[in-house]
């Protein structure tokens, strides 16, 4: 109602057709502005007529909504230019409020995006022209959404977070800070923010969506191939232990012998033969001595326990010197026997108690009582390690698959964890920069808070919230190598995956995974 | 059995000597008691036996001969007979003490002495002996007392050093043998002539228990076959002094230590903690003994278990007291040795490759590029061949050790080293093992 300057004559004409009469006005004031509410999804038509009804009342809330009439006041209106072959929309009266968080100068001329415009047109704050007649909000559909400047999906995700408030501006990867720039913490150049608002244009997101399928395919397919190779460097080491050992225990053996020789020739004296070595004390070392402790007495405090004797005196030819010594008294030490406590920490004794629990004395084994020496025991305990081995069942040890693990031979689930891991847990960005690059996938917006928007500059965005890739729910699900690649992309920014069903959008991002661990 | 009674005829023929002790304090003993005493730091004191018999650590005194002691050393000596004595200098502590289980010890020798006359008698293998206990408790007197014991009988027993913090027959670091043909002197210990020493590198084995582990192995090994070659040794056994370290790994140190040598006696020292749980692991034909300590024994301090490990690095190369060995300087050219650290350094388990543990590591040779932070650090000579085709790395772990050199300067323009050395130029071998261990050549 207002006059309005800039608008040409033709269109004041056009223009005052549509104006309202004041009871048209107060009608329009009055009127609800509130949006109905979905509710609950249908999912199978059930035949029944309330069904319908449901359906049918939806249908036409939905309708009058759309065909219902928009009146704006005329000064508040911003008019625009649509210009199809720059693909943007070029302002012919100065810009409104929206002009914090959107549109860019070009040459002196303040412009607008394609989806901005359309999305300033469906709030009521731009009349965009095209050919000096005014845009419809239909018609805004069909002229700026174009697969070469924003397909329809993307606006529809660019729309709903904008009205939930949030800021968002088209993605430009040359605008991502490398590794070494975040690490620096350098702030971002001024020349290149404003090179990045001209560029945009061509840099129009889902251009290239209608790819053709086989060049992932291959990608796959090498990505495959560089993981079983991995596989396969790994798997001789495994099998290299074994014999390694194997062949160190022999070579020890000689090599000490060497070496011993060696260091005896330099002090001229040797450490073997200084003595009449008899050979014969080897056969004597295979039927080994079996002490008799009730003969030969020790002095020992531990058993002296519950009956206090005193020793008797020692053999004097025992003694050097011949010495003659009384009996000793053993009931006196064993007051003096260490009185004070042993100082551990609470944790320790903890661990300790714990540990004590599973252990067993080994002499209550009646086979350990049964060995005479050490070489029939350690002879017991290679039998017993190697009857495990033998007692394990044989289809599950005897073929070419085996268990990761022995029985027994992982205690914790870290342990097994470790054990068996053949999926290390991996970082997101671990080796992505080596992945071969694809345009089938690709980061539309960046997002920022809405929280953030009075503090927001154009020129100085500052780190997004997140990033924004926007998928068709009938499109293929994006594999690791995609995930992988757009988070490099990104870099330390999270991307989120905004799949459009139908006018519905959800919102997906892909977490790290660890592989969990006890904590002690 | 007892033809052979060494280093007792000097003793008696002796006697005669008049009594000179009049400027210092005269003890008398009564039998069965011990005077003990500690020097003052920057002191010396002056023993003398005057009447009597007397011993230290199980090493008979000469009557009239005066034994010097320098600072810091704690004294026992101790007489079964009764004797009188008299000290000369400032000592920071001098008392007499009836409390001794010196009684428990030799009748704990007498038992031992048993069992190598019936391994003599049976052709068999002498007693195999482990020395356990905490620190602080008197491990390495005990040992020293045993052997003693046992060499003025006549024989020939081994001193096995398991105790890398305070060796007492190598450098610190080190992992030892030593025949052992004579008793103690007084003043300075056993005799060191070659011992078989292996490398170890650090002054305690928690860090790097598996090479600790694998040493052990190597000597019990060696000892192994010194017993088939050689009667009298076999005879001897061997008495083996450990670490004070006596929980976790250190505890397993000791079980696998004792499986490693197959003892037969285990003797704990004044932990009935430890000796319960010896008695469980230990399967039953091994005679597990629980000794008191001495009241005799003194705690040493962090500040002191350096200096004795300083000083024992001095002795090593300059000779007991700094008199009697002269080392030599001179300059190695980086290009003429190889330098290794054993242990790789431990890294994230994340970064291993699949099916690999940690423990290799622990074992693996890495090359040591000569820079200047190698200054002051002891490097062990290693027996090992030198041989052109690269490190033989296992060659290389379980060689024994031909000797020791400090490096005291490095010149990393001119590409040398200065090190100290017992022998002159050249080095006899040239591959070269770092230590953890430091030492400023000083005085």
């Amino acid at each position: 109602m207002a006059a309005n300057d800039g608008v040409p004559e033709a269109l004041q004409v056009l223009l005052s057709d549509e104006l309202l009469s004041p009871s048209e006005l107060f009608k329009e004031r009055s009127r609800s502005h509130k949006i109905p509410v979905k509710g609950q999804k249908e999912f199978l038509p059930d035949g029944s007529d309330q069904q319908r009804a449901r359906l049918q009342k939806s249908l036409d809330e939905h309708w009058t909504l759309v065909a219902e009439e928009r009146v704006e006041r005329l000064g508040n209106l911003v008019s625009a230019e649509w210009i199809p072959k720059e693909k943007l929309v070029k302002l012919l009266s100065p810009a409104g409020k929206f002009w914090q968080t959107m549109g860019f100068s070009d040459r002196g001329k303040q412009c607008l995006l394609p989806e901005e415009a359309l999305y300033l047109m469906e709030c009521g704050s731009v009349q965009v022209f095209y050919k000096d007649l005014p845009l419809s909000i239909q018609e805004g559909y069909e002229c700026l959404l174009s697969p070469e400047t924003m397909t329809l999906h993307q606006y529809q995700v660019f729309g709903h977070l904008k009205r939930l408030g949030y800021v968002v501006n088209r993605f430009d990867p040359s605008q991502v800070p490398s590794l070494y720039e975040r690490q620096l913490n350098l702030p971002l150049p001024r020349d290149m923010q404003s090179k990045q608002l001209k560029r945009k244009r061509s840099q129009s997101p889902g251009s290239r969506l209608c790819e053709k399928q086989s060049a992932t395919t291959m990608e796959q397919t090498t990505v495959e191939g560089e993981c079983k190779g991995e596989v396969q460097i790994r798997e001789p080491d495994l099998g290299h232990v074994a014999p390694e050992q194997g062949t160190t225990q022999q070579t020890s053996q000689d090599k000490s012998m060497e070496c011993v020789a060696n260091s005896d020739g330099a002090s001229a004296r040797n450490w073997w033969t200084d003595m009449s070595g008899q050979a014969q004390a080897a056969a004597a070392q295979a039927a080994a001595p079996r002490w008799d402790f009730s003969c030969i007495v020790f002095p020992d405090l531990g058993s002296h326990r519950a009956n206090s004797a005193t020793l008797a005196a020692p053999d004097p030819s025992l003694l050097p010197g011949a010495l003659e010594v009384g009996e000793c008294k053993v009931a006196h030490w064993l007051r003096k026997l260490n009185l004070k406590k042993e100082r551990l920490s609470r944790r320790d004794w903890e661990r300790q108690r714990e540990r004590d629990r599973y252990k067993r004395d080994i002499n209550d084994d009646r086979e350990v009582r049964r060995c005479r020496n050490w070489m029939e025991y350690l002879d017991l305990m290679e039998k017993r390690r190697s009857q495990q081995h033998k007692e394990r069942p044989a289809h599950l040890w005897e073929q070419k698959v085996t268990p990761l693990t022995h029985p027994g031979q992982c205690i914790s689930h870290r342990e097994l964890l470790e054990q068996i891991s053949i999926i290390p847990s991996c970082d997101l960005l671990e080796g992505a920069s080596r992945l071969p690059w694809s345009d089938k996938w690709r980061i539309c917006f960046n997002v920022y808070q809405p929280d953030t928007v009075a503090e927001f500059k154009k020129s100085h965005p500052g780190k997004p919230y997140t990033r924004l890739c926007v998928c068709s729910f009938d499109g293929p699900v994006p594999d690791l190598c995609v995930i992988k690649q757009l988070s490099i992309l990104s870099g330390d920014v999270p991307v989120t995956f905004a799949v459009v069903d139908h006018g519905d959008i959800s919102f997906y991002c892909f977490k790290e995974f660890k592989l969990p661990t006890d904590i002690y | 059995m007892t033809t052979e009674v060494p280093e007792k005829s000097g003793e008696e023929s002796l006697s005669s000597g008049g009594g000179v002790g009049s400027a210092g304090t005269r003890f008398d003993l009564d039998k069965e008691t011990e005077l003990r005493f500690e020097v003052e730091a920057g002191e010396r004191v002056q023993l003398e036996l005057l009447s009597g018999l007397a011993e230290v650590f199980g090493s008979e005194l000469n009557r009239n001969k005066k034994y010097t002691f320098g600072p810091g050393s704690k004294i026992a000596v101790f007489t079964w007979q009764g004797c009188s004595l008299s000290l000369m200098g400032k000592t920071e502590v001098a008392y007499v003490s009836k409390e001794t289980p010196m009684l428990l010890y030799l009748n704990a020798h007498a038992a031992l002495e048993q069992m190598r006359r019936q391994a003599e008698r049976d052709n068999e293998r002498g007693p195999r002996v482990m020395v356990v206990g905490p620190t602080d408790v008197g491990k390495t007197t005990v040992c020293r007392l045993l052997l003693n014991y046992a060499v003025r009988l006549g024989r020939r027993p081994t001193l096995v050093e398991l105790d890398v913090g305070q060796s007492s027959v190598s450098v610190p670091g080190t992992m030892s043998a030593l025949c052992i043909e004579r008793p103690a002197d007084v003043e300075e210990g056993f005799s060191v002539q070659a011992p078989l020493v292996f490398h170890f590198g650090s002054t305690t084995p928690g860090t790097n228990i598996k090479l600790y582990n694998k040493l052990t192995s190597c000597l019990a090994e060696v000892f192994s076959q010194r017993c088939e070659v050689n009667r009298r040794a076999s005879v001897g056994g061997c008495i083996i002094n450990t670490c004070g370290w006596v929980k976790g790994s250190g505890y397993q140190a000791l079980v696998h230590c004792a499986s490693a040598f197959q003892v037969d006696v285990v003797l704990v020292l004044d932990q009935e903690r430890l000796y319960n749980e010896l008695k469980r692991d230990l399967p039953h034909f091994v005679r597990v003994v629980l000794l008191p300590k001495s009241g005799g024994v003194v705690e040493r301090s962090k500040d002191c278990r350096r200096e004795t490990r300083d000083e024992k690095i001095r002795e090593y190369f300059y000779g007991f007291r700094g008199a009697s060995f002269y080392p030599h300087a001179f300059d190695v050219r980086f290009s003429d040795v190889r330098i290794y650290k054993i242990g790789a350094p431990s890294i994230p388990d994340s970064c291993l490759p699949l099916g690999m543990s940690q423990d290799d590591t622990q074992l693996k040779l890495v090359p040591v590029s000569p820079g200047r932070d190698l200054t002051h650090h002891v490097l062990s000579v290693s027996c090992a061949e030198d041989e052109g085709d690269g490190p033989r790395s296992r060659g290389i772990l379980e060689s024994p050790v031909c000797g020791f050199i400090v490096v005291t300067a490095v010149d990393t323009q001119a590409q040398v080293m200065t090190v100290l050395s017992p022998a002159p130029r050249p080095l006899p071998r040239h591959t070269l093992l770092i230590m953890d261990i430091r030492f400023i050549d000083l005085k």
